[in-house]
C-alpha cells in the first residue's frame, strides 16, 4: 500500500500560481465573485502563502504553495462528529461531502486552515458548468471541502495498474498541481517506497514541514531555498 | 386531621396567605396575551429568517474563511452558561440548607430548563446542513468533543427537568385542588399528591438524591463545552484552565441572569413580600465572589499566554489587548469586574436598582467574554495568512433576538401555568424552619462543660 | 375536605408518560452503545467512548429511576385511613 506525499522545492518555485489555477480547473472549484472574495470567502484547495522576510529596504516577499498537508495525525479527523473526514489507508485526509453536516469544527481545528466551506450553492456563470471535470463531484452548499491529493487520479491509476496486472508504484499518479508546475517544483509520490523520488527528497537537509512541532506529521514537505 | 392535611386544607380554600403567588395563574389578564403575542412575533420572524438561511446557505451570515464560527457558537456558549443559574445554584443552596433559598429555587430551575433548550438548539443554527443533523445520532463518533456535548447537555436537560418537576408536585396539586383550569393538566401532573407524610418522605428523598446528582452533571456540561475549544491546537484555545474557567464564567453569568429575572418578576407580579432585600443581598455577595474568581482566572489565563511569548499565542493576545478586539476585551473587563465590584462592594449602592445594573453588566460582559474567546483565535491563523475579521450580519442579530424572545416567552408561559415561587416550600419554611434553624444553630455552639471536667478546671484555677 | 378521584384516562396517561421516560432513557442508552460499537469499527480512541458511556448511561437511568420511584411512592402513599397516619416527618 502506498503512502502518498508531496515535496515542494522552494528553490525551483517561481510563485507563478499555475498550481493554484490547475487545482481550480481540475477539482471543479467555483470562482467566488468579487463580492464574496472581498468578504474573505475566496476558495482555494491550494493557496499561495505569502512569506515576508527582511525589513526596511531589504523586504523580500515570496509565495509558498500550500495544499492540505495531509497529516498522519490529523486534528480535523479527531474532532469530526460524524466521520465525514477521515484518514484513508493511503494517507489521504478525505472528506465525504454527502455525510458532512457543515458544523465547521474541522475548519476551526485545522492549524493549517486547509479546509474551505461552501457558503452558498456554488455558481457556474454562463455554460462553465459544462466544462467541469466529470471525474470530480460537484459539492452542494453547506459542506466542507478540501484538497484530496487528486484522489480521483489515484483511483484511476489504481484501476489502470490492476488492468495491466501489476502493483501500483511510485510515479503512477501525478496530481494536477504537480503536473502543471512549469518549474517542476512539485513532486508527488510514495513516501513508503525508500527508492521513490519524494522519499529521496525528504532526506535532503533542506527538507522541512509546516508547523512540524505541532506533531501532526504532515506529508507535504518543503525544500528550503539555497542561500 | 393531620398536619399535612392542614397545610393542604388551609390553602385549598379561595383565600390564603400566599395567594399573591398564584395571581399570575388565576387571573392572567390581557397582559399575558399581549406579551406572548409580541414575543411570538419576534420568534416567528427568527424562524422565517432561519428558513431563509437554510434555503440560501450560511453565506447569509457574516462568517468567512478564517472566522468560521461566529455569533451562533458565541450564543451557544453564552446561553448554556446562563442555564447554570438555575439547577446548580438551587442544588447548592438546598444542599447547604440555606434557608433563604426558598423563594429563589423555582425561578432558577425554570431559567435552566428554558435557556438550556435554547442553547442546545444553537449548534443546529450553525450547521451548514441542518437537514443532516440526525447524522449525529446514526453516525456519531464519541471521540469528537461535539458528541460529548450532545450527551452531557441531554443528561443535564433531563436531570434539570426532573429537578424542576419533582419539587413542583405539591404546588401542582394545590392548583388542582383549587380547581384552576385546565384541570386535567394539573390532575395529570399532580401524580395523585395528597400531602400525606409518606408522600412527603418520598418527595424529600427524591429531591435530596437529585440535588446531589445534578451538581456534577451541571459542572460537566460547561467543562465539556470548553473542551470544544480546548481540545483543538489553536492558540488561545488550547489551554488546561478552560474547563474551570468556563464553569466559573457560567455560574457567574447564571447568578446575574437569575437576579435580573428575579427583579423583573418582583416588579411585575408584586412579589416584594417574598423577594426581599436580604435575598438580593446574599445573591449579590455570591455574584461578587464569582466576579473576583472570574478576574483571577482571566488574569491567570492571559498572563500564561503573555509570559510564554509564543508567536502564534501573542498574535491572538495582542489582537485582544491592543488590536481590533481591544474595545470588546476592555469593556468585558469593565463589565465583569469593575462595574459589579464597584457597585456590590458598598452597602450604599447594593440596592435593588444597583444590583440590577451590576447583573445586567455581568450578563453583557460574559457575552463579550464568549465573543473574545471564539473569534480572535479563529481570526489569527498560525500560518502567515491575513488576519481575519468578522462582522455579524443582520440575520445573526435577528436570531440572537429570537433566542432572547424564546427565553422570555418560555418564562412567561411557565409563569402563566405554574407558581414562580414554591408555595409549599414557603409554607414549610414558615412552619418549620425557625425551629429547625434554632436547633441547628444550637448544634454549632460548643457543648456545655461536662461536670468532671468543670471540676478539674476549677481545681487548676 | 372532598377530593374528586382521578379519572381513569388521566391515570392511563400518567402510566404512559412514565413509560415514555423509560423508552427515552433506554433508547439513549442504546444509542450510546451503538456509538460505542461504531467507534470500535472506525478504530477511534476507545477510552473517550468508554468513558462517556460509563458516565452517561447510569446518569440517564438514575433520572428515570428517581421519577419512577416518586411516581410509585406517591401512589402508594395516598390517603390511607386517617388513623394510620402518624406524625409527619419534620423538615
Amino acid at each position: 500500500m502506498s503512502r502518498w506525499g508531496m515535496v515542494i522545492d522552494l528553490d525551483r518555485c517561481t510563485g507563478c500560481g499555475a498550481c493554484m489555477a490547475a487545482c481550480h480547473q481540475e477539482n471543479n472549484l467555483p470562482a467566488a465573485g468579487p463580492e464574496e472574495s472581498s468578504r474573505d470567502r475566496a476558495f482555494h484547495w491550494l493557496r499561495l502563502l505569502p512569506e515576508v522576510s527582511g525589513s526596511g529596504a531589504e523586504v523580500k516577499v515570496r509565495y509558498v504553495p500550500q495544499p492540505c498537508v495531509h497529516c498522519d495525525d490529523p486534528p480535523c479527523v479527531r474532532v469530526c462528529p460524524v466521520h465525514a473526514t477521515y484518514l484513508s489507508e493511503e494517507g489521504i485526509v478525505a472528506q465525504i461531502y454527502s455525510r458532512c453536516i457543515g458544523c465547521r469544527y474541522c475548519m476551526a481545528a485545522c492549524p493549517y486552515n486547509a479546509k474551505v466551506f461552501n457558503w452558498y450553492e456554488p455558481e457556474w456563470p454562463g455554460d462553465l458548468k459544462r466544462s467541469t471535470n466529470p471525474d470530480v463531484s460537484l459539492r452542494p452548499k453547506g459542506v466542507v471541502e478540501k484538497c484530496t491529493f487528486c484522489h480521483h487520479r489515484v483511483v484511476k491509476a489504481r484501476e489502470e495498474t490492476r488492468a495491466a496486472g501489476r502493483e501500483m508504484r511510485d510515479g503512477d499518479v501525478t496530481p494536477a498541481c504537480a503536473e502543471s508546475c512549469p518549474a517542476g517544483a512539485i513532486v508527488f509520490g510514495d513516501l513508503d517506497d525508500p527508492t521513490s523520488r519524494v522519499s529521496e527528497m525528504t532526506r535532503n537537509p533542506r527538507a522541512f514541514r509546516l508547523l512540524a512541532d505541532l506533531g501532526t506529521k504532515p506529508k507535504v514537505y518543503y525544500l528550503a531555498e539555497r542561500d | 386531621m393531620t398536619e399535612a392535611d392542614e397545610i393542604q386544607g388551609t390553602t385549598a380554600g379561595l383565600e390564603f396567605e400566599d395567594q399573591d403567588l398564584l395571581r399570575s395563574i388565576e387571573d392572567s389578564g390581557v397582559a399575558f396575551r399581549v406579551v406572548s403575542t409580541l414575543l411570538g412575533l419576534v420568534i416567528l420572524t427568527a424562524w422565517v429568517i432561519f428558513g431563509r438561511q437554510i434555503l440560501l446557505g450560511l453565506g447569509v451570515t457574516g462568517l468567512n474563511q478564517p472566522v468560521a464560527w461566529g455569533f451562533y457558537i458565541v450564543n451557544f456558549v453564552f446561553f448554556i452558561g446562563i442555564s447554570h443559574a438555575g439547577t446548580l445554584i438551587s442544588a447548592i443552596l438546598r444542599l447547604s440548607q440555606a434557608e433563604w433559598r426558598r423563594p429563589i429555587t423555582r425561578m432558577a430551575e425554570v431559567i435552566t430548563v428554558v435557556v438550556l433548550a435554547i442553547g442546545a438548539f444553537h449548534p443546529v443554527l450553525d450547521l451548514g446542513r441542518p437537514d443532516r443533523a440526525l447524522n449525529i445520532f446514526t453516525a456519531g463518533r464519541l471521540q469528537s468533543p461535539l458528541l460529548w456535548d450532545v450527551s452531557s447537555i441531554s443528561a443535564y436537560f433531563t436531570a434539570s427537568t426532573v429537578y424542576l418537576y419533582i419539587p413542583m408536585i405539591p404546588d401542582i396539586a394545590l392548583l388542582r385542588d383549587r380547581g384552576v383550569r385546565p384541570r386535567w393538566l394539573y390532575t395529570f401532573l399532580a401524580w395523585g399528591w395528597q400531602g400525606t407524610p409518606r408522600q412527603q418522605a418520598v418527595l424529600e428523598r427524591a429531591v435530596s438524591i437529585l440535588m446531589v446528582l445534578v451538581i456534577p452533571i451541571a459542572i460537566s456540561v460547561h467543562t465539556v463545552i470548553s473542551y470544544i475549544f480546548a481540545m483543538t491546537l489553536q492558540p488561545g484555545w488550547h489551554s488546561t484552565i478552560f474547563g474551570p474557567y468556563f464553569v466559573v464564567g457560567a455560574i457567574f453569568s447564571g447568578i446575574a441572569a437569575l437576579m435580573m429575572v428575579m427583579i423583573v418578576m418582583r416588579r411585575v407580579f408584586h412579589l416584594e413580600r417574598y423577594l426581599k432585600q436580604v435575598h438580593f443581598d446574599y445573591l449579590s455577595r455570591l455574584l461578587l465572589i464569582m466576579s473576583l474568581l472570574w478576574i483571577y482566572f482571566t488574569f491567570s489565563e492571559y498572563l500564561t499566554a503573555f509570559f510564554g511569548n509564543e508567536p502564534s499565542e501573542m498574535r491572538v493576545f495582542y489582537y485582544k489587548i491592543t488590536g481590533p478586539y481591544a474595545p470588546f476585551f476592555w469593556s468585558m473587563v469593565a463589565a465583569n469586574f469593575l462595574v459589579p465590584v464597584g457597585i456590590l462592594s458598598f452597602r450604599r449602592t447594593r440596592t435593588i436598582p444597583g444590583i440590577f445594573i451590576a447583573s445586567a453588566s455581568v450578563v453583557v460582559g460574559m457575552w463579550l467574554e464568549r465573543l473574545n474567546i471564539v473569534v480572535p483565535s479563529l481570526a489569527n491563523p498560525r500560518l502567515p495568512l491575513p488576519t481575519g475579521y468578522y462582522i455579524p450580519s443582520l440575520v445573526e442579530w435577528v436570531m440572537f433576538a429570537g433566542g432572547f424572545a424564546t427565553f422570555m416567552l418560555g418564562f412567561v408561559i411557565f409563569a402563566r401555568f405554574f407558581p414562580l415561587i414554591s408555595v409549599w416550600e414557603i409554607q414549610e419554611g414558615r412552619k418549620l424552619s425557625v425551629a429547625e434553624t434554632t436547633e441547628r444553630l444550637e448544634g454549632y455552639l460548643p457543648d456545655p462543660v461536662p461536670s468532671s471536667a468543670a471540676q478539674s478546671a476549677t481545681e487548676r484555677g | 375536605m372532598e377530593r374528586q378521584p382521578e379519572p381513569k384516562w388521566i391515570y392511563g396517561l400518567q402510566i404512559a408518560s412514565v413509560s415514555m421516560i423509560w423508552v427515552f432513557v433506554l433508547s439513549i442508552s442504546l444509542w450510546i452503545l451503538h456509538l460505542l460499537r461504531l467507534s470500535r469499527r472506525l478504530n477511534d480512541v476507545p477510552s473517550a467512548s468508554i468513558g462517556i458511556s460509563i458516565v452517561a448511561i447510569p446518569v440517564f437511568l438514575a433520572g428515570a429511576a428517581i421519577l419512577t420511584y416518586v411516581f410509585v411512592g406517591l401512589r402508594r402513599g395516598r390517603t390511607a385511613p386517617s388513623e394510620s397516619i402518624i406524625e409527619p416527618e419534620e423538615g
